[in-house]
């Protein structure tokens, strides 16, 4: 199902990191003929795989945690946000009151905070019913030239588990 | 080898419709010293982030050559992304690193690691089949070497530690350089 929004939005790459709650997106990226999945070692590789993909004409996605936006924080404003390069951000928000482990918690208390220091334009996704803001997020990084962010929370990601 | 002498090297085996990412710094100063050939993207600040560009620009590309001059403390500030490469499907693209073990343009500071520090063993153990140092008269036929076979490969160039004059800012902002690559590649690409 997000899948197949991001390739209703163009996006035939995406760069991912594993997050418990990501196991089964990353693993249609992987089998998916229509999407190159490239294996990040850390995410802010992936902020910059993005970018050089749209500075070839490809529209890219990161897929991780939330973490990986707090470690990514200096990439995503000082090539991404600052080059005018637009990329799409999935990122499991780990952290919040669907999670259940306490050195999650730290994430959920301090993502969106660092977001809006950042002035990065970012959503929060509660369930599969609104997942098609994939498509209307998408949009609006690639018509301003910025990264955007969706935090997609366990429902979003994993359903009614 | 000094960095500009490695940088005309580079430069001959370019063609014009090869795309360059350059690496900031002493990097820069040496491939705009010798002149780029084809569309060239020069890297401003932050470090670490021009080989995961470079290679994103590789992956949107692939009917292009990509070559990363990659600066060693740029390269080293990320250096898994090595490992990432190394598992990409880019047969297009190739790395040569500006290795002279030292941070020139803050004043020469060592790297960590200093003269053991090898980033073709690295990328040997990450899963490149081809990753060579190489030093003084090697580099020729080492640089032949790599733009005949298909990537990913890198060279790691061994250079003198020579110091390097900051680079002053240019007229245009990193919006509009990065403007200007991507036309100048879409006038390639309507050239071709």
């Amino acid at each position: 199902m997000i899948l197949e929004h991001l390739k209703r939005a163009g996006i035939t790459l995406v760069a991912s990191l594993p997050d418990q709650w990501l196991g089964s997106l990353i693993k249609q990226c992987e089998s998916d003929p229509a999407i190159t999945h490239i294996k990040l070692a850390r995410e802010d590789d992936g902020v910059g795989i993005c970018a050089g993909a749209y500075l070839g004409g490809r529209k890219g996605a990161l897929v991780c945690q939330n973490s990986g936006l707090l470690l990514s924080a200096n990439a995503l404003a000082g090539i991404a946000f600052h080059h005018q390069i637009p990329l799409l951000v999935l990122a499991a928000h780990r952290g919040g009151f669907d999670d259940n482990q306490y050195y999650q918690m730290y994430k959920g208390r301090v993502c969106e905070p660092v977001l809006e220091a950042l002035g990065l334009p970012h959503r929060v996704i509660d369930g599969p019913e609104e997942l098609a803001l994939i498509e209307d997020a998408a949009r609006h990084a690639f018509l301003n030239r910025l990264p955007v962010v969706l935090l997609l929370r366990r429902r979003a990601l994993m359903g009614q588990q | 080898m000094k960095r500009v002498a490695l940088a005309k090297l580079v430069k001959e085996r370019l063609k014009a419709d090869d795309l360059v990412v350059c690496g900031l710094g002493a990097t820069e100063a040496a491939f705009k010293a010798a002149g780029p050939v084809g569309p060239t993207y020069f890297a401003s600040d932050p470090m670490g982030l021009w080989p995961s560009i470079a290679l994103g620009l590789a992956l949107a590309r692939p009917d292009r050559r990509v070559t990363l001059l990659a600066g060693d403390g740029d390269l080293l500030m990320n250096l898994q992304v090595l490992a990432t490469i190394a598992a990409a499907p880019v047969a297009n693209f190739r790395i040569v690193v500006f290795h002279n073990g030292a941070y020139s343009s803050t004043g020469g500071q060592q790297l960590a690691g200093g003269e053991r520090l090898s980033f073709a063993a690295v990328a040997k153990g990450v899963g490149f089949e081809w990753a060579f140092e190489a030093a003084d008269e090697e580099v020729t036929r080492r640089l032949d070497e790599l733009f005949a076979r298909p990537g990913p490969a890198l060279l790691d160039v061994q250079l003198e530690d020579e110091p390097c004059p900051s680079v002053p800012p240019g007229p245009w902002s990193q919006v509009e350089e990065r403007t200007a690559f991507m036309r100048a590649l879409l006038a390639l690409d309507g050239a071709a």
